[in-house]
């Protein structure tokens, strides 16, 4: 298993004519997941790669069965391009573009829950399960499959924390990028939640930074007498407070959004803490050991 | 689009509660000794910095003034001031209010609710962050606000029943604002209670979402005022689309994306060591981006030497490889360089870096170590 994705998905890129679904075709055509649709309005009837485009999503849902989709469109058009996939029934969309204004992520995900849709992003590379199948543009050869699942805030912090996990022997089951706004679809309870009901998935290693609260939801969840062990790295320690480090999130505008706040909250919570990049596969494999030998 | 945070002054922000029917002191905005004179604000009033930094009470940034003669003074001291390096643009002269009570009301964004988060204390002004934390109803779209809601949720914390309808009213408002005028955060500290129980707003807070500028004008226009007011340096990176944030160690730090860039940091940390930065090239890693990385990290004086450490993903690291070489070979400084590329073609790169005689760490901790024990020997 794994979780929202696999196998079996068959993925249409909405903006599949621009430059980043074009390269999204070849790329994905490399790690194994099929691409069985393309939307860009007016360019109905044409193909790009072989992949036969359509000017709706309706329409290309209606012709292909497509059952997730990736959407490669400029943030002033993302909002429209998300509700049309929404509302034509697709149950899994993502959208990894930044620069999105916040009251159209709160438009997306609420429009998202209401149709009972995963949506990943915005600012996000997507959702990867090693393997199967991907929908983003991480690149593939950071990833393995096995029993880990990854929930991360940073795109570039999840490539090379998967990558060395990867070296050491540690797949993963899913990787999914949260992304860097405040406000997202999935977010790190939901991410949690669905790694929690996924059989396959047997400890969870959260990838966070400062900024926000999304951490504290890892800490509520690993209090739970139930929760599969976790392990977290967060990045930023040395970022000053009141500076925005590159995501629109990655501010400290409060003490409980500080990198020690959040440390120390996770690890009350017996969170395994990575104090390091360099730490995190050690602080994955004990929460991976934790798994294997449950406490008497 | 990557200016810190678009905070608006006090004297744009109340102009946005006041299209709201939200009320005001009567003010004037002034930035000239002859509008002071021509003032006509009735005495006594308050005269108050105009920045978009933080703590400007605390700082001095806000006096009572009396007389004519005390107001003039008032203004000349507080133009005078920098708070956190900015200076005035003007000042704002209000009445001095009538306080019988201080309260706190909020809107913004936050990220666990998935959008607005109304929050209210009964205990606002200046130390409102030293108290117990406000009350929060998180309410998601502006259009899911429900008045009831907030008010089951006030009663236990809000015992006058004026105040409290009050307040429920204020909240729907500064939503509107919010969504109106595209705001991640409305802040109004402190909401003042006169003594004939109507609610002043004493403060604003106004944070905007720059994402938005492409269809707010107003969002576009104070973008452009923060990049003329934003150093030289921030100006050039914001144009080449890095990123740029100052820190106050010694380790230049070259990287790509948010999160690995903050990593680097921190590893830097681990290794005894401070960065001098936060510099994310993954949007532009080109001999014009890099280019400007390299200048202005060899400018700094602090910056005593340069770690580049990039993990390939979709970028070719033998490509930045090239770039390197070629930058390299006509840098003039002599600051150290310690070079770290992993990732896609990083084998290609190690050998094109090894015939140009640049050394490719393997790792990102070996690096930071080199660089390190580089700077220390500088020093010694």
């Amino acid at each position: 298993m794994s979780i929202l994705l696999d196998a079996d998905a068959r993925l249409l890129i909405v903006g599949i004519t621009g430059k980043f679904g074009t390269f999204s075709v070849k790329d994905l055509a490399q790690s194994h997941t099929r691409v069985v649709a393309g939307v860009a309005p007016g360019r109905g009837g044409q193909s790009v790669e072989g992949i036969p485009v359509f000017s709706s999503v309706a329409a290309a849902m209606r012709e292909t069965h497509a059952n997730a989709a990736l959407i490669y469109v400029p943030a002033m058009v993302a909002l429209d391009a998300v509700l049309e996939t929404i509302e034509a029934g697709c149950p899994l969309i993502a959208y990894p573009g930044d620069g999105l204004p916040v009251l159209d992520a709160m438009e997306m995900r609420a429009a998202a829950i209401e149709h009972s849709a995963h949506l990943v992003g915005p600012n996000s590379p997507g959702l990867i399960s090693p393997g199967k199948a991907k929908l983003g543009f991480m690149p593939s050869f950071c990833y393995a499959p096995g029993p880990i699942g990854v929930i991360s805030r940073s795109g570039s912090l999840s490539y090379e924390a998967c990558f060395r996990l990867s070296q050491a022997g540690l797949g993963q089951t899913s990787v999914i990028g949260i992304g860097g706004d405040p406000v997202r679809g999935v977010n790190a309870a939901e991410a949690i939640a669905l790694f929690h009901d996924d059989s396959e998935t047997r400890a969870i290693i959260y990838l966070g930074e400062i900024g926000g609260s999304e951490e504290y939801a890892l800490a509520e969840y690993a209090k739970r007498p139930d929760a599969k062990p976790a392990a977290a790295l967060l990045v930023g320690r040395t970022a000053p407070a009141g500076k925005k480090m590159g995501h629109a999130a990655a501010m400290i505008g409060s003490y409980a959004e500080s990198w020690g706040a959040k440390v120390e909250a996770l690890d009350r919570a017996g969170v395994v803490i990575a104090r390091d990049l360099d730490g995190l596969p050690a602080a994955a494999a004990s929460a991976l050991a934790r798994a294997m030998k449950p406490a008497a | 689009m990557h200016y810190a945070f678009m905070l608006i002054t006090e004297a744009q922000g109340k102009a946005l509660l006041q299209a709201a029917a939200i009320a005001t002191p009567s003010s004037q905005e002034l930035s000239s000794l002859d509008e002071v004179r021509a003032c006509r604000i009735a005495l006594p009033v308050a005269v108050k910095a105009q920045v978009a930094a933080g703590g400007r009470g605390k700082a001095g940034g806000i006096r009572k003034a009396g007389s004519g003669a005390e107001l003039e003074q008032a203004f000349g001291a507080i133009m005078a001031m920098r708070f956190g390096g900015e200076a005035p643009s003007s000042v704002l002269v209000e009445s001095w209010l009538d306080i019988a009570r201080e309260l706190y009301l909020a809107v913004a964004i936050d990220s666990r609710v998935g959008g607005f988060n109304v929050l209210y204390s009964p205990r606002g002004g200046i130390n409102i962050e030293d108290g117990p934390p406000p009350l929060s109803y998180p309410v998601g779209l502006a259009r899911n606000f429900r008045a009831h809601v907030l008010r089951a949720l006030l009663e236990p914390v809000e015992s006058d029943a004026k105040v409290r309808e009050r307040v429920i009213s204020t909240a729907r408002r500064l939503l509107e604002v919010a969504q109106a005028n595209e705001c991640t955060t409305v802040e109004i500290n402190p909401l003042v209670v006169s003594s004939d129980g109507a609610l002043i707003a004493a403060d604003a807070k106004i944070v905007l979402d720059e994402a938005a500028a492409f269809r707010k004008t107003a969002t576009a226009a104070t973008i452009a005022a923060a990049r003329d007011k934003a150093a030289r340096e921030i100006r050039l990176c914001e144009e080449a689309n890095l990123m740029l944030v100052w820190l106050d160690g010694e380790i230049g730090l070259i990287s790509g994306g948010a999160g690995m860039t903050m990593a680097a940091m921190d590893a830097i940390d681990g290794a005894g060591a401070q960065p001098a930065c936060f510099l994310d090239v993954s949007g532009n890693p080109t001999p014009a981006g890099f280019g400007l990385a390299f200048d202005l990290l060899d400018r700094a004086p602090n910056v005593k030497g340069i770690l580049v450490s990039m993990f390939g993903g979709g970028l070719h690291t033998d490509r930045v490889a090239k770039t390197l070489v070629e930058l390299l070979a006509k840098r003039v400084s002599s600051k150290p360089v310690t070079l770290r590329l992993n990732g896609t073609r990083s084998d290609l790169a190690t050998t094109i870096l090894g015939e140009a005689g640049h050394r490719n760490h393997a790792t990102l901790e070996i690096a930071v170590a080199d660089i390190v024990k580089k700077v220390a020997g500088t020093r010694s």
